[in-house]
């Protein structure tokens, strides 16, 4: 028996396991309805906003995450139990808080209302919705990629004479890449395909997710699969790419 | 010139030593968990002495403790490991920039021969073997040329002829550039090839200092005598 083919066998069963719902795509559900205008309008919306969301996920997510190895063992516990409550909310259930928790009538909902921002069905809810939805998963990915380095290699680097932020930029982040790429990837895949809180929060403008609810509320399943299609092969290249891209010589 | 007085408490005593060397090699000899690696830990500021001070030509390391990125040492540890994303070239140049890998061509050349590091240069750490590594460290170390260099066990789980190489080249350096070379390790014939004057310590005490013939002559402790295979 070839030494490969119980992995081989294992790896092909589980990729059959995972495609198979897209047999689905073949079901005889009638003549396939493209709707242009629907469908450029709601991957606009999916990719320009979600991009926006994770740029700030980045932003925040990874000096705190970094930050989180030089806390206290408690202070550590006690912020993973709050990342965590973010991660485990049931997608509708965080949306419904938050629109509750930033609805007009709280004291900070009122108050953005009267800054002229709107909390609900329009982008700034969309993309903070979004950042609810995903941060956490970035946090959570980029913590353990920075834990993987091991301090000692700092140490080494800083004995050589480079300044904490150098050591930062030329140790730390290139050892954690692939863990900081595998938790954007994350990120991104859970904040695109976000259904459940969006729906409460912003249903307007459409997003691919609520899109796809929509087209299959108005026309069935001939108007929602086309999209469906479009969506996967949109939003697969760049976790994908990203993977390829650090290459597989990370160490987290 | 080094001039430290380090004080640090461990759990079961204090480390206490006084040591004043100008640009030599001194070894610290002693059995394991006698402290001398705290005070190589103290004086790279991996460790932030209790009390006591740290100058190094003129320059004060301790109090209050300098950080150590700001530390002209080199600190060659048992374990030291490379940077592994980074070939053999980076590892070895990692603490020069462009202008001063220009500058220093010449020294980065000789580092290169002498520590037999052609066939290595563009090598990823991962594929080489435990000598290798170890030239390769000590390349990285000596190549900003510091003023102090700390080795701790250097050559450990090096083969003799190798370990005696990486000592006359050591000593030929140390005598052309004048740093001041601290080495720890508890065999005395690594040390004794490499470094004329020794600081004997035991439970974190000086008990003797000189040269290694005063202590073969007179060890100060049984412990001291049991080291170096003296009979009673």
């Amino acid at each position: 028996m070839p030494k490969d083919l119980p992995r081989t066998l294992a790896l092909s069963l589980t990729a059959l396991f995972l495609l198979y719902p897209l047999w689905g795509l073949a079901s005889p559900v009638g003549h396939w309805q493209w709707d242009a205008s629907g469908l450029s309008s709601a991957l606009a919306t999916s990719f320009g906003l979600t991009g926006v969301a994770l740029a700030i996920v980045v932003a925040v997510g990874t000096p705190l995450a970094f930050s989180l190895r030089g806390a206290t063992r408690s202070t550590r516990i006690a912020f993973e139990a709050v990342v965590l409550l973010s991660v485990l909310m049931p997608p509708l259930a965080l949306g419904l808080l938050l629109a509750l928790a930033f609805g007009p009538a709280t004291a900070l909902g009122g108050l953005l209302l009267h800054l002229g921002i709107p909390t609900s069905n329009n982008p700034t809810a969309f993309v903070v919705t979004q950042i609810y939805a995903s941060l956490g998963y970035y946090l959570l990915g980029a913590q353990a990629a920075f834990e993987a380095v091991p301090r000692e290699l700092e140490q080494s680097a800083a004995l050589l004479g480079l300044a904490p932020r150098e050591v930062l930029w030329r140790i730390t982040l290139p050892l954690a890449r692939l863990g900081l790429a595998a938790a954007l990837s994350l990120a991104w895949v859970r904040a695109l395909g976000e259904f459940g809180a969006i729906m409460v929060t912003a249903y307007y403008p459409h997003g691919i997710p609520v899109q796809l609810w929509v087209d299959l509320q108005d026309q069935g399943l001939p108007a929602v699969l086309p999209l469906l299609i479009v969506f996967l092969l949109t939003a697969l290249p760049l976790p994908w790419a990203l993977r390829l891209l650090v290459g597989t010589r990370g160490y987290a | 010139m080094l001039d430290c007085r380090v004080q640090k408490t461990r759990r079961t005593y204090e480390v206490a030593v006084d040591i004043l060397a100008g640009g030599e090699r001194v070894a610290l000899f002693g059995p394991s968990g006698s402290g001398k690696s705290t005070i190589l830990s103290c004086l790279a500021g991996l460790e932030v002495p209790d009390a006591g001070h740290i100058r190094c030509d003129h320059e004060t390391w301790f109090p209050p403790s300098l950080a150590l990125h700001h530390r002209s040492v080199g600190y060659l540890r048992q374990r030291e490991p490379l940077f592994p994303h980074l070939p053999v070239s980076e590892n070895v140049q990692f603490s020069l920039d462009a202008a001063t890998r220009v500058q220093e061509r010449d020294w980065i050349a000789e580092i290169r021969s002498r520590l037999d590091l052609d066939a290595l240069w563009h090598a990823r750490p991962p594929h080489l073997s435990g000598g290798q590594a170890r030239r390769v460290a000590l390349a990285r170390t000596l190549c900003r040329r510091p003023r102090l260099v700390l080795l701790d066990e250097p050559f450990a789980g090096l083969d003799r002829p190798l370990a005696r190489e990486l000592a006359r080249i050591l000593k030929d350096w140390q005598e052309r550039l004048g740093f001041v070379l601290l080495a720890v390790d508890h065999d005395p014939l690594v040390l004794e090839g490499l470094c004329p004057r020794v600081i004997a310590m035991e439970e974190g005490r000086r008990v003797q200092e000189g040269s290694w013939a005063e202590l073969r002559q007179r060890p100060a402790t049984p412990t001291l005598r049991a080291l170096l295979d003296l009979d009673p």
